[in-house]
C-alpha cells in the first residue's frame, strides 16, 4: 500500500477501513473474511498488494500468526497469490468469476436473521447521529454537508458506495460524538460492502441520493424528526433490497435444483 | 454596592480567565511560528528530506511527559514536496485504542493509506484548517470537531501559513484533544466563581461550568440573555461566555 492515495485506483473506498482494528473471537476468519469481501467488491482491485503480515497484523491487530493464517485462507481461495523475491508479496488475482456471483455467495452466508438486524444496528446508529446532527449542526457544517452532497458522484456503483458510507460518516462527525464516529468507521468497515451493495442497482442509486438530500436538508432546517425518518426509510429500503436479493437468489438455486 | 463590587470582581476574573486561556494558546502558537521560519528556511524538498526534518521538529512535542499535543506536522501545498500532491508530513503521538492504529507507544506518521475510509473527502485542502489560513494568511483555531482523519477524537487543531517565495507552501498544525485541554483550562474556568463556558469563534463550547451549556452544544445569541457578553481570549478566535443571570 503506498503512502500516497492513488487518484486512479477505481473503487478504492473504504480500502483501509478494510485494515481496521478486530475485536472478538475467530479473529483470523474475521480477517480474511474482511480481505476476501474487499477483493469481491473491488475495493481492493486485481494486481494491488495487500500489507505484508506483519503490517497486517499490525493492522487489524491481532498475532502474526493470525495474520498469516488468514492470508493462507485467502491464497487457498484463489483470491491473491503471493510471490517471492524483493518485489514480492501478496497480490490480488483477477477473479474468473464474476464479482456478483461471489458476493451472491456472501449474501447466501448471512441468515435472514443476520442481514435484518444488521440493518436494524446500522439505521439505529445512523439515525441517531442524524437526529443529533441536526441539533448540532452549525451554520457552517450545514453548509458544508450540503455542499459535499451536491458534488457526490451517485451516478456509478464504486462511487456511490464510497459516497453512501462517507455521508454518514460526516453526519456522525456533526454529531459531535466520538464514538458515534469510531461506531461508523467500525461498522463500515466490517459490513460497508454488503450494506451498498444494492448501489449497483440504478434505481436504488437515484433513490439513495435522493434520500440523502432530504437528510441533509432536515438537519441544515434543524428538524430532528425529518432527519431520522429519512435515514430510517433508507435503511428500510437497504434492508429490504438485501432481503430481496437473497430470496430471489435462494429460490432461484431451489428451482434450478 | 456590595452585589455591584461582586460582579465586577466576576468580570475581572472573567477577564484574567480569558487571558490566561489565550496565553496557553499562544504558546502553542509560537511553537508553531518556530515551526513555521525553519519549514520557510528549508532548501530540501523531497519527502525523503522533509519527513525527517518535520518529525525532528515536532517528535519532541509528542513524547513530552503528559503532552498537550496529540499530533502536529507540516501539510505542504499540492507540488512543494517533489512529485506529490498535498504532503502530510504529521506525526500523532502515542494513542490509545485508536480504531485504525490501536494502542501506539510512539509517534506514528500519518498515513493516509490507512485511511481511505476518508476519501470521500475529495479535497482535503478544503478543510477549514488548511483553506482558512491559505484564504487570509494567518493563523487559525479550528474546532473542536470530530477528527476522523487522525485522532478519531474530539480536538482543535491549530495551523499557521508556510509561505515560500511568496506563495503559500502549506501549513504548520497541531492538534490538541479536548480531553486534555480540559484539564488546564477548567481550573481556569472554575476560578472565575460563576458559570462560564469557552467557546469557539462558531459558538461550540470546549468546556463549561455549566452543566446546562456542556462540551459540543452551541451557545449562540438564542441561548438566552442569561449570557451576558462574550469575552474573547486575546490572540485566539475564543471566547469566554460568562453567566451572570441565574
Amino acid at each position: 500500500m503506498s503512502q500516497e492515495p492513488s487518484a486512479t485506483t477505481p473503487s478504492r473506498g473504504a480500502r483501509a477501513a478494510v485494515f481496521a482494528q478486530l475485536t472478538g473471537a475467530g479473529r483470523s476468519e474475521q480477517v480474511a473474511q474482511r480481505l476476501t469481501d474487499a477483493i469481491l467488491l473491488g475495493v481492493l482491485a486485481p494486481g494491488d498488494r495487500l500489507p505484508s503480515e506483519a503490517e497486517l497484523a499490525k493492522r487489524f491487530g491481532v498475532a502474526l500468526v493470525t495474520a498469516r493464517d488468514a492470508l493462507g485462507a485467502v491464497r487457498e481461495a484463489g483470491l491473491v497469490e503471493t510471490r517471492r523475491g524483493r518485489e514480492g508479496g501478496s497480490f490480488v488475482l483477477a477473479t474468473e468469476q464474476a464479482p456478483e456471483r461471489l458476493l451472491q455467495a456472501r449474501l447466501r452466508g448471512l441468515s435472514q436473521v443476520e442481514i435484518a438486524d444488521l440493518a436494524v444496528y446500522f439505521g439505529t446508529l445512523a439515525a441517531g447521529c442524524a437526529e443529533r446532527a441536526a441539533e448540532l449542526a452549525s451554520t457552517d457544517e450545514a453548509e458544508r454537508l450540503t455542499a459535499w452532497l451536491h458534488d457526490a458522484d451517485f451516478s456509478a456503483a464504486s462511487d456511490s458506495g464510497r459516497n453512501a458510507g462517507g455521508f454518514y460518516l460526516e453526519i456522525a462527525v456533526v454529531s459531535q460524538s466520538p464514538r458515534l464516529v469510531r461506531e461508523q468507521i467500525r461498522l463500515q468497515a466490517e459490513f460497508g460492502p454488503m450494506l451498498w451493495l444494492c448501489l449497483t442497482d440504478p434505481a436504488m442509486r437515484a433513490r439513495v441520493y435522493a434520500q440523502n438530500q432530504r437528510t441533509a436538508e432536515a438537519i441544515a432546517a434543524h428538524d430532528a424528526a425529518a432527519a431520522r425518518a429519512s435515514v430510517r426509510a433508507q435503511i428500510s429500503d437497504l434492508s429490504a433490497w438485501l432481503l430481496a436479493a437473497k430470496e430471489h437468489l435462494e429460490q432461484g438455486a431451489a428451482a434450478d435444483g | 454596592m456590595a452585589e455591584n463590587h461582586s460582579a465586577d470582581s466576576v468580570q475581572a476574573r472573567a477577564r484574567n480567565c480569558a487571558a490566561a486561556i489565550g496565553a496557553l494558546f499562544n504558546g502553542v502558537f509560537g511553537t508553531l511560528d518556530h515551526w513555521r521560519s525553519r519549514v520557510e528556511a528549508s532548501t530540501a524538498w523531497d519527502a525523503g528530506e522533509v519527513d525527517p526534518a518535520v518529525y525532528a521538529m515536532v517528535g519532541p512535542e509528542l513524547t513530552a511527559a503528559d503532552p498537550l499535543l496529540i499530533g502536529a506536522g507540516f501539510i505542504a501545498a499540492p507540488g512543494v514536496v517533489r512529485g506529490k500532491g498535498l504532503h502530510f508530513a504529521w506525526w500523532l503521538g502515542p494513542l490509545e485504542d485508536n480504531p485504525i492504529l490501536g494502542t501506539t507507544t510512539e509517534p506514528s506518521q500519518l498515513d493516509l493509506a490507512s485511511r481511505e475510509y476518508a476519501d470521500y473527502l475529495r479535497d482535503l485542502s478544503a478543510l477549514e484548517w488548511y483553506r482558512v489560513p491559505e484564504a487570509t494568511g494567518a493563523r487559525h483555531i479550528t474546532g473542536p470537531y470530530v477528527d476522523h482523519l487522525c485522532t478519531c477524537d474530539y480536538i482543535l487543531t491549530l495551523t499557521a501559513p508556510v509561505v515560500v517565495g511568496g506563495s503559500m507552501a502549506g501549513v504548520v498544525g497541531a492538534d490538541v484533544l479536548v480531553r486534555r485541554l480540559e484539564r488546564d483550562a477548567l481550573p481556569l474556568l472554575r476560578a472565575v466563581g460563576a458559570p462560564t463556558a469557552l467557546v469557539s469563534a462558531a459558538g461550540r463550547v470546549i468546556v463549561s461550568t455549566d452543566p446546562q451549556l456542556p462540551v459540543g452544544t452551541l451557545a449562540t445569541a438564542d441561548a438566552g440573555p442569561a449570557w451576558s457578553g462574550a469575552i474573547a481570549c486575546p490572540g485566539t478566535n475564543l471566547k469566554v461566555l460568562l453567566r451572570t443571570a441565574q
